[in-house]
């Protein structure tokens, strides 16, 4: 530990940045506002899924398309395409996907899968071996199939333009419209800014999108979601935590037949660390794997780096005998939301507003899952918004959305999360006591412990330093990498000279500075030269951001930037 | 096989790009190659694209063509295409041509190859070139159908003149309405100061290695003994160092010039792929392990503060020996 230097934490210099900035009235004049039936914000899981049953819906209500205008559906989407932001790891529990194409030509079976897991594997990791254990009952995969998230939206997005959806890619969602205690849609960002916010040559201003309902279903660190929350007063028992996983796709020479996850090196067992997480491998058809390293945020060393743990862990022999003989082809990182059920918004409506997927948190921790929920979750969302729009009825007073919330609570997401539902902070007591704890709250259902164990925000972990950082491998271009060639095998070409989209308090604790720096995978961030002392100056790279929203974890601000920006994820 | 070529015109010149697939085409032999050409008092350039290499070249000369905008010109080009039997359509990227291509396949229901850097005749088959996953590794690309459309990326060939003659043909301008829809405005061009870093044969380029702005004379200075042009890295210009107009790099300019001098540059990646192409590539970096020593032809391990000096002072020597 640091001597002569008193512990700080990430929440001690708060971000500039009021949640009030993400809301507005609309500001267009009545007849430039764009109006759109269901407004959908973010082309994920979530999202898709409720353009896709709005859809089918509106097949059978002719009179009420007709009543929605023009564009009865719009999804924006800040990614260049669906799916460009979106990564995970992912093995996806079918379940929601054959309920939301049920009576449909659809099978799971013609969906881009990359086949069900046939076997698979669990071992606790030390530097030079493996100890084969037991799946825990939460981590069993049988009957789940593996893919490339990015690519499942992509399918998702065709069929929800098939249904009848119009998809605005490469448009933000800066600030959600409010008019008095009523969500009226969103405003999109403006585009073809410069560095200090002057309108260049190409400036397009932003447009007022008018919704009847509003569906947001922003993932992870959801911009307009957390704005909401604040404003609508739906903060649930826990605040929200969350996990960083960077991940990388290779070719390789042999097929891996399993899926493969691993728990203890090279993250530390002790519970001074709180260094809470694991690894995944799942292979991708013949030729393909991923695999990716996953860490809670909560951890406290300054010299913690999510990358260079993914980096480290391909040296172990486990992972460079699968990966012999391969090439890197894709890279990219993401946060998770595990506050789990406790962590959940105590109301998943507003008038006029619904909370859909990892946005609302809607992710099972312990079994690694969330696809599913998303998509269930925004297929319940589009039934619930199709109720409110029926004649007599108005979405937009109060109470009208509560049979979002009661569709909910009755399915799956409900009680899957709720039996798991203090699992994720137990492990805030280290690797042992809280896989012990982990064990009784399975075999309970959840009962044990009767009283929920709270959490912490990860930004008000006090930080500690270990050296951690002399063990990272030097990147090698073959096995290991550095980052920025990592944010390049990302697809991030990302105009530089647009306002910076990442908000910080600058200068800051130096521990504060380095977290950070060590902490993104992407390099945006960096110590100005010269920066001696206890506080330094934190230099930003914006355009290297992948948007994976850690730093709003660890006291910063990740905003939107201009539509367009950022990732181009294909294969992750 | 007829393959017909976009020729885009700039005001009374026909763009480098357009003649440099023209002359790429020309040189397969795979039949007959023509050009066309869309405008307004355009009849005049058509034949100079005979001499890189087309035997015949379509000249739709019409006020309504006057604008740049793309509709009426897919109308020309899907016209001919039926007309004359063509079974392929090449275009230079442009921000032009990139609508004209698109507008295109899917009028006539054609695949679109983009991004093309090269395209050869396989077994009586066309076959393209293009980088894919951030231009980590190229990819063969084909047709299934016919018309079959491609699109080159900016910057591949210089255009060859091979001396030919061309055949004017007019061809009579048929408009949809749709495509007339859109009139233009206003067209607004880019000021540039100085010569630009994508026409110079020798760039010097400065990096975070320098130090400090006021450290790139060094740079000028140099440059200006090459006769060449300057330019930065993104971290440079990010820092507010130098303009971003002379940004080299995956999110700047990409540049081919005979000589690139890069001083104090590590060399990552997103600097690679903006100056890969040169043909002889110089790096001076105190660093011995910096990734730009891997794709140099020349590497000078040292400190850009005292190597840059000694090199201008050498090349303004060797140019007053010799003159």
């Amino acid at each position: 530990m640091t001597k002569g230097r008193a512990s700080v934490r990430p929440a001690d210099y708060p971000p500039p940045f009021d949640a009030a900035e993400a809301i507005a009235a609309p500001s267009d004049p009545p007849d430039e506002r764009i109006d759109v039936g269901l407004l959908i914000v973010g082309a994920g899981p979530a999202g898709l899924a409720c353009a896709i049953r709005f859809g089918q819906l509106l097949e059978d209500a002719p009179e009420l398309a007709e009543r929605l205008g023009d564009v009865p559906v719009a999804v924006v989407e800040k990614g260049k395409q669906p799916g460009s932001h979106l990564l995970s790891g992912a093995v996806v529990n079918p379940r929601a996907l054959r309920r939301l194409f049920k009576d449909r030509e659809k099978k799971v079976e013609d969906m881009p899968f990359y086949g069900p897991v046939h076997a698979e594997s669990v071992y606790f990791l030390t530097p030079k071996s493996k100890t084969r254990i037991p799946a825990p009952p939460t981590m069993r995969n049988h009957g789940n199939y593996v893919a490339s998230l990015s690519q499942l939206s992509r399918f998702l997005a065709e069929e929800a333009e098939s249904a009848g959806a119009t998809i605005l890619p490469e448009t933000a969602a800066d600030k959600l419209l409010v008019d008095g205690a009523r969500v009226l849609g969103i405003r999109t960002g403006d585009k073809g800014r410069g560095r200090h916010g002057e309108p260049l040559p190409n400036f397009e201003a932003g447009s007022d999108l008018v919704a009847r309902v509003t569906v947001l279903s922003e993932g992870t660190q959801g911009h307009l979601t957390g704005a909401a929350i604040e404003r609508f007063g739906l903060q649930g028992e826990n605040n929200q935590v969350w996990a960083l996983g960077v991940k990388e796709v290779w070719r390789v020479a042999a097929p891996l037949r399993r899926v493969i996850h691993t728990m203890g090196w090279p993250l530390r067992a002790g519970a001074r660390y709180r260094e809470f997480g694991g690894s995944f491998c799942y292979p991708m058809g013949e030729d393909m794997v991923t695999l990716g390293m996953v860490v809670g945020l909560d951890y406290r060393d300054v010299e913690l780096s999510p990358h260079d743990l993914l980096q480290e862990l391909k040296t172990h022999p486990l992972f460079r005998r699968i990966l012999r003989g391969g090439e890197r082809l894709a890279w990219g990182a993401k946060t998770i939301p595990e506050g789990g059920f406790l962590s959940l918004p105590k109301r998943l409506h507003a008038p006029g507003l619904l909370l859909c997927g990892d946005g609302a948190g809607m992710v099972n921790v312990p079994a690694l899952k969330g696809i599913h929920y998303a998509i269930e979750s925004g297929a319940l969302a589009a039934e619930a918004a199709f109720a409110a729009l029926r004649p007599g009825q108005t979405p937009w007073t109060p109470g009208a959305l509560e049979s979002y919330d009661e569709a909910i609570r009755d399915s799956f997401i409900w009680t899957d999360l709720q039996e798991v539902r203090n699992m994720r902070q137990a492990f805030g007591k280290g690797f042992w006591l809280g896989g012990a704890l982990a064990g009784a709250m399975t075999a309970t259902k959840g009962r044990f412990p009767p009283k929920p164990l709270g959490t912490e925000p990860d930004s008000a972990q006090t930080l500690i330093r270990t050296n951690r950082a002399r063990r990272y491998p030097a990147p090698d271009g073959k096995l290991t990498f550095d980052k920025l060639s990592s944010v390049y095998a990302s697809g991030n070409k990302t105009r530089d000279d647009q306002p910076s989209h990442i908000r910080i308090a600058n200068p800051v604790a130096r521990d504060i500075g380095e977290a950070w720096v060590r902490m993104c995978p992407a390099q945006v961030y960096e110590l100005a030269d010269g920066g001696s002392g206890d506080e330094v100056t934190v230099q930003v790279t914006p355009s290297n951001c992948v948007q994976c929203g850690a730093i709003t974890a660890k006291g910063g601000r990740l905003t939107p930037p201009e539509g367009g920006s950022g990732p181009e994820y294909t294969l992750t | 096989m007829s393959i017909l070529v976009f020729l885009e015109h700039h005001g009374n010149e026909l763009q480098k790009g357009s003649l440099s697939v023209l002359s790429k085409a020309a040189s397969l032999g795979a039949g007959d190659v023509y050009g066309v050409v869309a405008g307004s008092g355009v009849r005049e350039l058509a034949s100079g694209a005979g001499k890189y290499g087309a035997s015949k070249v379509f000249v739709a000369d019409d006020p309504a063509l006057e604008a740049p905008l793309p509709q009426p010109r897919v109308d020309v080009i899907a016209t001919l295409v039926r007309e004359q039997s063509i079974d392929t359509v090449l275009l230079a990227q442009s921000v032009l041509a990139a609508d004209v291509a698109a507008g295109l396949s899917a009028r006539l229901d054609a695949g679109l190859n983009w991004e093309l850097v090269d395209i050869e005749e396989q077994d009586g088959k066309l076959v393209g070139t293009r980088p894919a996953l951030a231009d980590s590794v190229y990819v063969q690309v084909g047709w299934k159908g016919e018309p079959c459309i491609g699109i080159f990326r900016s910057g591949t060939f210089d255009p060859k003149e091979t001396g030919g003659e061309a055949e004017v043909v007019d061809t009579p301008v048929q408009l949809e309405d749709f495509s007339t829809a859109a009139t233009m405005i206003e067209q607004a061009h880019e000021e540039q100061q100085g010569p630009s870093i994508e026409d110079a044969d020798v760039i010097v380029a400065g990096g975070r290695g320098l130090g400090g702005p006021e450290n790139f004379t060094l740079v000028e200075e140099l440059a200006k003994a090459l006769g060449g042009a300057v330019a930065a890295t993104r971290a440079v210009v990010d820092a507010g160092w130098y303009p971003y107009a002379t940004q080299v790099g995956q999110t700047g300019k990409t540049v081919s010039p005979k000589l690139y001098v890069a001083c104090g540059i590590s060399g990552a990646i997103q600097h690679k792929v903006g100056m890969q192409s040169s043909s002889v590539i110089v790096a001076i970096n105190k660093d011995p392990n910096a990734p730009i020593f891997e794709y140099s032809d020349l590497g000078v391990v040292g400190d850009v503060h005292e190597v840059v000096p000694k090199l201008t002072e050498l090349v303004k020597q060797r140019k007053r020996s010799a003159s």
